[in-house]
């Protein structure tokens, strides 16, 4: 009987990988047998959508899901928070094949909040609010899961913290128990299919990445927590390898991210620069750094004088005030081009505080993607090729951010994750869309 | 945990179900009609995933993982 085990690690950057492979036996082991390559992640490479871009093999645009809060409708107020009725549009690789008779296990996965009923087994991923909601199906598992592991842990807390110590023994209480999970899952269920989805690594980055890359701005290399990234990697290791040994003998493994992560050099204050450009008037300035949705709330914008907004976030996205399609719009509909051109090239040109070029890109979604829908940004901007976050808040007084407007973080993302697998190979680049048709492949389902 | 209450769908159809039970994966007909229910009101828009506390929380602490600003 064909198995396969598709075991995601949020955020795992092959670079780093390889740095730490000799410490790490089980992916070394992985890597020396089988294959170990880059995954070309989506734009904007980030958990929501790329997990579910993954699973579906539809890009953002096709999906209608461009991050973990999108815009719902034209009004200057109506955003919402992804779930996974976002998805409802897309068959998931578990739903494909449940038509052809393949039980599944699902674990973790963001994006499959609240959960939809499958052939298997189905653990939501972390944007499930608590235990006390039904996170999973069937909901009698969530009673099963707590005698085996006690309170389920989704994700760290408070993760933006200086306690590091704190941090690191979060994010492996976590892991060890997801990965308890996946073993009682795997040795109690049918299935045929598993996939399941680590977030630890990417919370480790973000709060770690500081002391462990020389490279990082902060780096302090008497720093106590220097190796706790690595400490991190070792852990995670030894629970894959507890997992690789549970999987019935010749079940396929392939190990992969959604994206990669890098060194995080600032944040770049995107509606203080539209401020400065003359593209986006306030009736106030703010005393405080204040969140953008808060001055929309409190009437603070001029929409009138208004050409152009920003949001923040690991990538920006910018937004056109566009007549007769926002409620107070004043760009002409056929001078959206125009203004779309200029403010990719102004971006693009940004410089740092130093007035030295950091490469920032900038993306149409009607160019990147396959198909458009629902309401995607106007533009992607990824300040530095990502190695600064985009920052919305104003009220910094400048533009170049060195403190978080969100508190410590340490990394931002990176375009290529990490493609692992048991079958030999290949070290050429990978695509994140092209992970489904290669597990569909392996069951001999055909793509309708 | 919501409280429970009793109500009555034909018994061919439950019994079909329960004969089914070890492939559709739940433990019981009244798990499955629950799950089904719940999800399909969820996805077409007549019951919200999230309670408005839920969804603030789980906005905060995107917030907080530096997801949105």
């Amino acid at each position: 009987m064909k198995r396969l085990a598709l075991i995601g690690l949020d955020c795992a950057d092959p670079i780093l990988l390889r740095e730490l492979l000799p410490e790490l036996p089980t992916l070394r082991g992985l890597a020396e047998r089988g294959s170990f390559a880059r995954l070309r992640s989506v734009d904007p490479p980030i958990t929501i959508p790329a997990w579910m871009c993954m699973m579906t093999g539809k890009d953002p645009g096709q999906l209608g899901v461009y991050g973990f809060r999108n815009r719902k409708d034209y009004s200057y107020k109506g955003l919402r928070i992804v779930n996974s009725t976002a998805f409802a549009g897309a068959e998931p690789l578990w739903e494909t094949l449940g038509r052809h008779g393949i039980r599944s296990i699902v674990l973790g996965v963001p994006g499959t909040f609240p959960p939809r009923p499958i052939s298997g087994v189905l653990v939501s991923g972390f944007l499930a609010p608590s235990t006390r909601s039904t996170y999973t199906y069937p909901a009698s598992i969530a009673d099963r899961i707590e005698k085996w592991v006690g309170e389920y842990v989704f994700d760290v807390r408070n993760f933006r913290t200086d306690d590091k110590a704190w941090l690191f023994a979060q994010a492996r209480e976590m892991t060890e128990k997801r990965f308890a999970v996946a073993r009682q899952l795997i040795e109690q269920e049918e299935w045929r299919f598993f996939v399941m989805v680590e977030i630890g690594p990417d919370r480790i980055h973000h709060g770690m990445w500081a002391h462990h890359d020389p490279m990082h701005l902060k780096h302090d290399a008497s720093s106590p927590f220097r190796h706790t990234l690595a400490e991190y990697y070792r852990v995670l290791d030894h629970q894959l390898g507890l997992l690789i040994e549970a999987l019935p003998p010749s079940t396929g493994i392939l190990i992969v991210s959604d994206h990669g992560a890098q060194r995080m050099d600032g944040g770049f204050g995107i509606n203080e620069w539209f401020i400065r450009s003359g593209d986006l008037v306030l009736k106030e300035y703010p005393q405080a750094p204040t969140r953008m949705q808060e001055l929309i709330e409190r009437n603070l914008i001029d929409w009138s004088q208004t050409t152009a907004w920003g949001e923040g976030g690991y990538y920006g996205r910018v937004f056109l005030n566009i007549a007769g399609r926002e409620p107070e719009g004043i760009v002409p509909p056929n001078e959206v081009e125009a203004v779309l051109g200029r403010i990719s090239s102004e971006l693009a040109a940004a410089p740092d505080e130093a007035g030295e070029p950091i490469g920032t890109r900038v993306l149409r979604p009607s160019k990147i993607y396959r198909a458009v829908s629902e309401i995607p940004p106007d533009l992607l901007v990824y300040f530095g090729d990502l190695r600064w976050r985009s920052i919305g808040t104003i009220g910094w007084n400048r533009i170049h951010i060195h403190e978080n407007d969100t508190g410590p973080d340490d990394a931002n993302h990176a375009p290529y994750g990490v493609y692992m697998s048991s079958a030999s190979g290949t070290t050429e680049d990978r695509e994140l869309l092209g992970i489904r048709r290669e597990v569909l492949e392996h069951f001999g389902v055909e793509e309708v | 945990m919501d409280k429970k209450r009793r109500i009555q769908i034909s018994a061919s159809l439950a019994e079909t179900i329960k004969s089914l039970l070890p492939e559709l994966g739940a433990a019981s007909v009244e798990e499955y009609v629950e799950a089904v229910v719940r999800s399909h009101l969820q996805q077409s828009g007549h019951l919200s995933a999230y309670t408005p506390e839920e969804e603030e929380a789980v906005e905060r602490h995107l917030q907080d993982l530096g997801y949105l600003d």
